[in-house]
């Protein structure tokens, strides 16, 4: 018996003592971390892509945001994810209501308006100091209804043709048209057995090309109010024609595509056209010098209505509402646009300024390129803001636009359509159905 | 000696009904907290029109439902949900026995080869579906480039094995078989080396051979221990996402998604989170029968 006390006592007395100890441990804790914070500098935090051009974010990482952090006693935490986690990290920081001071979309994130500030006065403030934000930036980062910029946009990326010259001399002709890539790609596939690969799948790179081609014909997602208009003639035309450009040029690798895929394909070779920003060409001058120099840029074929093109990405930081140091970003913003040419040259030429006069001398430096073959290869790309243009087009990017764009409504109605899983008017018919419940969705809201 | 009256809080500890409840009770918050919260939101999510983008909602019935029933992509999800899981098992049992009575007889490297076997099984999900992406690649196909080397294929005919609906069904079938093959293995190996002994050889010596053994005795007498197995794989296959994810998210353009898949691409990508919790409700009936099914075998077996 006295053994059992003895044992009774040795078990209440050790859970007494570790749940006391454990109380006080919480009660004291708050102690030490004022203590800590009040000694420490601001802190900064940014998530963003894996730049494609590592440069960049060498860059990025290692030099301008601990030089800024430096002026401004702030710490600065970069956090880099992969482009396809974006949106599930974008959701998971809203849900908790916590993370990031800087988050960067590569697609107007329309859906987070609500999560978001006011960037009305960074974008005014910068326009009063490099002038007007691209047409086609301001309708990826403003809504028109309730008159707020809901991101900034600090880059856009051009989205060139990328084609083997010695490839497509043979053929004697070059991508310039749609009709081009049909004919010419299906040439080039039956003589050399190198397809054509403008991917077909739920990534990044086929919602952009996919609606170049549609802009193109003339399709649109919504006209200018934000109506939809998907399932249109001028639709239907770029169904079907991207269902022959499937079926004469290309293989099926294309729906099985990420974002990175069309680079691989390209580098080892096998493909004839690809449309990519120039990632593809940079990595070529790095790692496979040969094919750098058949690698060659071209503008985004033109259609039978005109010649348009998306933005390959687009650059867009938001400042959360719960975001710690607000100040902190816009400072950050304000500062990464002073010095944008930098970034650009950083940037390989993959980062174009959505403020155009921050690079005033970027067509000088386009057209002499030291590692370009031909110097001048890059030169095109100077072009682009002519006939780009942003997700939405003739509208703005809006939040029924954005829930399109992330739920892939348009690749796949593209995709369906190409394998004959649908025919081509029940591919449009089927993406107008799904379009309609997710824009009568948005109204309501 | 006289023990001390139970008197205050400090005397709780010394009474086995409460001190019980008390050392359960952390595991019973981790329940509540990382289940049953998440699934009473998923519930009220369902019902309502919330998003990622906001944090307010409103009840809209069953709207949610509605709309996902009229969708063909759900359609189509719900019926890859039940094609992989039963496909899936049918294989997995199949080349579990197989290798259950292998692993019974004594050979060289049998300790190798133990640990090769619980290999896939251990290794996170995600990083063996990488794995698997990369030897399903169009380009690097390490598949195709030795079927190429066999002279079974040419690189005309190269499957694409992501990019053709049938073929991106059997590829993910593969994976879940790789992934959940150790796992029934172990579990059939165990029941096996508990059979009576004597029973086998009893019919060894009646003249029964090895099939009749296999088909009349030894699968009889291993079913409720399989049934805990196809149980097991059934549960976890069929509320997979991460190789749907990581393989082919849920391409060719819808063809390959499952249930919890298609959830996360609406609700958490396309920020519809209450059309993404609707589909992931379509899971728990399903699951709950399965577990009630789970609950009575193990029973029945624990009595037997």
């Amino acid at each position: 018996m006295t053994s059992q006390h003895k044992a009774a006592l040795s078990r209440r007395e050790l859970l007494k003592t570790v749940g006391v100890g454990s109380l006080a441990l919480a009660g004291f804790a708050p102690l030490f971390q004022t203590s800590r914070a009040s000694a420490q500098p601001k802190t900064l935090k940014i998530l963003q892509w894996s730049h494609f051009v590592p440069r960049y974010d060498e860059w990025f990482d290692k030099k301008f945001t601990k030089e800024w952090g430096e002026q401004h006693n702030t710490q600065v935490i970069v956090d880099h994810i992969s482009s396809a986690e974006i949106r599930a990290r974008a959701a998971a920081e809203v849900a908790a209501q916590k993370g990031h001071d800087l988050f960067m979309f590569l697609d107007p994130p329309a859906v987070y308006e609500a999560q978001v500030i006011e960037h009305n006065e960074l974008v005014q403030e910068v326009e009063r100091k490099h002038g007007k934000l691209l047409e086609l930036a301001h309708k990826s980062v403003y809504n028109p209804k309730t008159k707020k910029y809901f991101g900034f946009s600090d880059s856009w990326v051009p989205d060139p043709g990328n084609y083997r010259k010695d490839l497509w001399d043979t053929v004697g002709t070059f991508p310039d048209t749609w009709d081009d890539v049909r004919v010419g790609g299906a040439k080039i596939k039956q003589q050399a057995g190198n397809p054509v690969g403008i991917g077909l799948s739920q990534e990044l790179d086929t919602s952009m090309a996919m609606r170049a081609i549609m802009y193109s014909f003339g399709s649109h997602e919504q006209n200018e109010d934000g109506q939809l208009t998907i399932n249109s003639k001028e639709t239907l035309e770029a169904v079907k024609f991207v269902r022959a450009l499937y079926q004469e040029t290309m293989t099926p690798e294309v729906f099985t595509w990420d974002v990175s895929s069309n680079n691989r394909f390209m580098l080892a070779g096998k493909g004839s056209f690809a449309m990519n920003a120039i990632s593809i060409t940079r990595s070529a001058e790095k790692d496979v010098p040969e094919m750098s120099k058949k690698i060659q840029l071209a503008k985004t074929p033109a259609g039978p209505v005109r010649r348009m093109g998306l933005e390959h990405v687009m650059s867009v930081y938001v400042i959360w509402k719960f975001a710690e140091n607000k100040e902190g970003a816009k400072q950050f913003l304000l500062d990464l646009v002073d010095h944008y040419r930098t970034a650009f040259l950083e940037s390989e030429f993959y980062n174009f300024p959505s403020f155009p006069n921050t690079v005033p001398d970027l067509r000088e430096l386009i057209a002499k390129d030291p590692k370009g073959e031909p110097p001048d290869k890059y030169s095109i790309l100077g072009d682009f803001v002519q006939f780009a243009t942003n997700v939405g087009y003739p509208g703005y990017s809006t939040a029924a636009i954005d829930e399109v764009f992330s739920t892939f409504v348009i690749p796949t109605m593209f995709g369906k359509a190409a394998r004959d899983e649908l025919s081509p008017e029940e591919a449009v018919k089927a993406a107008e159905r799904e379009m309609k419940r997710i824009f009568a969705k948005w109204e309501k809201a | 000696m006289e023990q001390r009256s139970g008197k205050g809080f400090a005397h709780l500890f010394d009474r086995v009904e409460w001190l019980g409840p008390i050392m359960l009770a952390p595991a019973i918050l981790y329940i509540l907290a990382l289940i049953a919260l998440p699934f009473c939101l998923a519930l009220l999510y369902s019902v309502s029109d919330v998003t990622t983008g906001r944090q307010s909602l409103s009840w809209v019935g069953l709207e949610n439902f509605r709309g996902i029933l009229d969708s063909p992509t759900f359609r189509q999800a719900l019926k890859n949900t039940f094609i992989f899981t039963f496909v899936s098992q049918v294989l997995v049992m199949v080349l579990a026995q197989i290798m259950a009575l292998a692993l019974q007889q004594s050979f060289p490297g049998k300790p190798l080869v133990r640990f090769l076997l619980l290999l896939p099984w251990v290794s996170p999900i995600a990083l063996g579906t990488i794995g698997w992406k990369w030897m399903y690649d169009s380009l690097y196909s390490v598949i195709n480039w030795t079927l190429q080397a066999l002279h079974l294929i040419s690189p005309a005919t190269w499957p694409y094995w992501l990019g053709e609906p049938d073929l991106a069904m059997i590829a993910v079938i593969l994976v879940h078989v790789w992934r959940m093959f150790p796992f029934a293995t172990v579990i059939l190996l165990a029941g096996l080396t508990s059979l009576p002994t004597e029973v086998l050889e009893a019919a060894a010596v009646d003249g029964a051979g090895f099939w009749r053994r296999l088909f009349q005795i030894i699968l009889p007498m291993l079913r409720p221990i399989m049934t805990v197995a196809v149980l097991f794989g059934v549960v976890f296959t069929f509320a997979d996402m991460t190789v749907i994810y990581v393989l082919t998210r849920g391409g060719p353009y819808d063809s390959t998604h499952v249930l919890g898949s298609l959830a996360f691409f609406v609700g958490i990508i396309g920020g519809d989170l209450g059309e993404g919790a609707a589909i992931s409700i379509f899971l728990f009936p399903l699951l709950v029968m399965v577990a009630i099914v789970m609950l009575r075998i193990a029973r029945r077996t624990e009595v037997d």
